[in-house]
């Protein structure tokens, strides 16, 4: 009877404090992931010009956070989350590439690229107007078009680097190569941007 | 200087842009990616991190290699049988001597049809 006690009095509070634990990093996961998800989002929207595809990127690069790495440190979280979402892209291209070229053998052009957009031509529920709409989005679409006419490489450290603000280290992390190599390609990225889009841009 | 001065500030544009294009992200795609964090969230009461498991390996390692030995004390002393006469046979055949042997198989056929004529003799 009392080593019965002995073992509920040892093992209570590990399990307590392993629940604890666990609603805690529940906790820190929901706020990094809350802060990141809007502007991971839009970097997986330039990278693959659809917003539905680049909702389940970013959710499958949270669902493969959560599940692999939610133990480690909160500070290798970040660039872990931008490895996973920028191999989900480059997945994503890879496969892109090969349905293209099934449709191609098929004789099939891409799908839908004409059809009218509902969603797309339906007033701003915020109540901007149009005009304010076009010149704000104007600046950002120019962009967005020269940002894609980067190679891939250069594409990914200037989004990281300057769109997610993540440093160099955790640039290099993100993108599986060294810290030198992320100087480079983001130098190369800007200046092709600039050049591109001009000194009057914005 | 100058130069580095035009980047910076380019950079800054860009980045403001960018916190603009956030900003103006709709309602209904807010909630979706609130979905998809709750999803990722929940696989945290299901998950079994790589920590977990990787926290097993050395005894994991360690019970292999008992294992192995043990097999490896108790193993029967190697026999020879057909099948490693015939791995001999041809490891013997793809040996570069063998090919003399071929390039003589004239002498060795006569050699040996000389014998049999010689014990038929005898006999």
């Amino acid at each position: 009877m009392s080593a019965a006690n002995g073992v509920f009095a040892v093992s209570w509070p590990r399990v307590q404090s392993t629940g604890a634990r666990t609603l805690q990093r529940e906790r820190q996961l929901n706020q990094f992931l809350a802060e990141v998800e809007r502007r991971a989002l839009r970097v997986a929207e330039i990278a693959v010009r659809d917003r539905d595809e680049a909702l389940d990127l970013v959710q499958d690069a949270m669902i493969k956070l959560a599940r692999n790495y939610a133990t480690r440190p909160e500070t290798e979280w970040t660039p872990l989350f931008y490895r996973i979402l920028q191999n989900g892209i480059r997945d994503w291209h890879r496969r892109q590439k090969v349905r293209n070229r099934v449709m191609v053998w098929f004789g099939r052009g891409k799908a839908g690229e004409d059809e009218y957009d509902v969603i797309a031509s339906a007033p701003d529920p915020a109540g901007r107007a149009p005009d304010d709409e076009l010149q704000t989005h104007e600046a950002m679409q120019q962009l967005e078009r020269a940002i894609r006419e980067l190679p891939d490489r250069q594409r990914e450290a200037f989004m990281l680097r300057t769109f997610e603000g993540v440093d160099v280290a955790g640039t290099a992390t993100a993108m599986g190569c060294s810290e030198g190599s992320v100087k480079t390609h983001y130098s190369r990225a800007v200046h092709a941007l600039r050049e591109q889009l001009g000194e009057h841009w914005s | 200087m100058k130069k580095t001065g035009r980047n910076e500030e380019f950079v800054s544009q860009a980045r403001k842009q960018f916190d603009d294009s956030v900003e103006r992200l709709d309602a209904a795609t807010l909630s979706r990616l609130n979905q998809g964090r709750h999803r990722a969230l929940a696989e945290l009461q299901t998950a079994k991190p790589l920590g977990q498991w990787l926290r097993w390996a050395p005894a994991a390692g360690i019970a292999v290699a008992a294992v192995v030995t043990v097999m490896v004390m108790n193993a029967p002393a190697p026999t020879v049988t057909d099948k490693s006469i015939t791995a001999t046979d041809f490891e013997m055949l793809l040996e570069d001597d063998s090919l003399e042997l071929f390039e003589d198989l004239d002498f060795y056929t006569w050699l040996q049809s000389a014998d049999l004529e010689a014990n038929s003799n005898v006999s």
